[in-house]
């Protein structure tokens, strides 16, 4: 089964960023992304992200969200994540303010891998014990052990 | 004996569908309004919204059929019937039909009963 935690590089977990807005939380993700794997149409994976926002909210609730897009620009499908501080305050289904943001982009061809992992990141953030590991995680490799500790069941 | 079980993706063919069956010789069947899995996370599931796309061309509503068949000819020609009915039921978005076999059953109206 695909995995998050393959697919999720430390060097893409921001701890701790301090956002004014949702963009701004996606814009910082999606330019780890770029950076870590050396991909160009950053500008084009943010608009076709917040493009996706505006069909309904990525917000799962307990203060996590999954922004998520195809986008054409992209060859391959890459998992970033930010532990936001302070609490980003959104639309979200039980008012509680976006703590931990998960984001998953790919390219269009590759919507059953896209729906599988995004699947996958829901079923994982539902679970209490993970999100304190990951509210309490000190440093980005911490923080991917937890979710891949979690994916393998160890 | 065993339980056929048939989710018809287009409701248009309904009425047909049961002609077959009664031609077939299924005396009774449950009818169930079903939805698909696809359309139920597109359309009520905020997470999958972006998914709407992939949903075009599918039916949102279909119909679950229910029957308890009692011998195998039966089965075969259900399946002979419906099959170009439905427009194939190896393409995608016709239909799916399987059988499973039945342990135990009571309330069955007696075989030399049936109509």
């Amino acid at each position: 089964m695909e995995g998050i935690c393959k697919r999720l590089a430390p060097e893409c977990v921001l701890l701790d960023i301090q956002v004014k807005d949702k963009r701004s939380a996606v814009s910082a993700m999606a330019n780890s992304l770029a950076t870590h794997y050396s991909f160009s149409n950053v500008e084009e994976l943010v608009a076709d992200i917040l493009a996706r926002e505006q069909l309904a909210s990525t917000c799962l609730g307990f203060g996590c969200a999954v922004p998520h897009a195809h986008s054409a620009g992209l060859e391959t499908t890459y998992i970033g994540a930010a532990r936001l501080s302070p609490p980003l305050v959104d639309e979200t289904p039980d008012d509680q303010p976006v703590t931990l943001m998960f984001l998953l982009v790919g390219p269009p061809g590759r919507a059953s891998l896209h729906l599988k992992l995004l699947s996958k990141l829901a079923r994982l953030l539902h679970d209490g014990e993970l999100r304190d590991k990951l509210l309490g995680a000190t440093t980005q490799k911490e923080f991917l052990n937890s979710i891949c500790e979690k994916e393998h069941g160890t | 004996m065993k339980l056929l079980v048939f989710v018809l993706n287009n409701e248009e063919f309904l009425e047909e569908v049961l002609e077959a069956y009664v031609e077939a010789g299924v005396t009774g069947a449950t009818i169930l309004d079903s939805e698909g899995m696809g359309r139920f996370l597109a359309y009520e599931v905020p997470l999958f919204a972006g998914f709407k796309e992939f949903m075009k061309g599918n039916r949102p509503y279909n119909k679950t059929i229910l029957s308890v068949v009692r011998d195998e000819q039966t089965i075969k020609d259900v399946r002979s019937l419906i099959d170009p009915l439905v427009g194939g039921l190896d393409n995608p978005g016709t239909g799916i039909m399987f059988t499973v076999p039945i342990d135990w059953v009571s309330g069955l109206v007696p075989e030399d009963e049936e109509v």
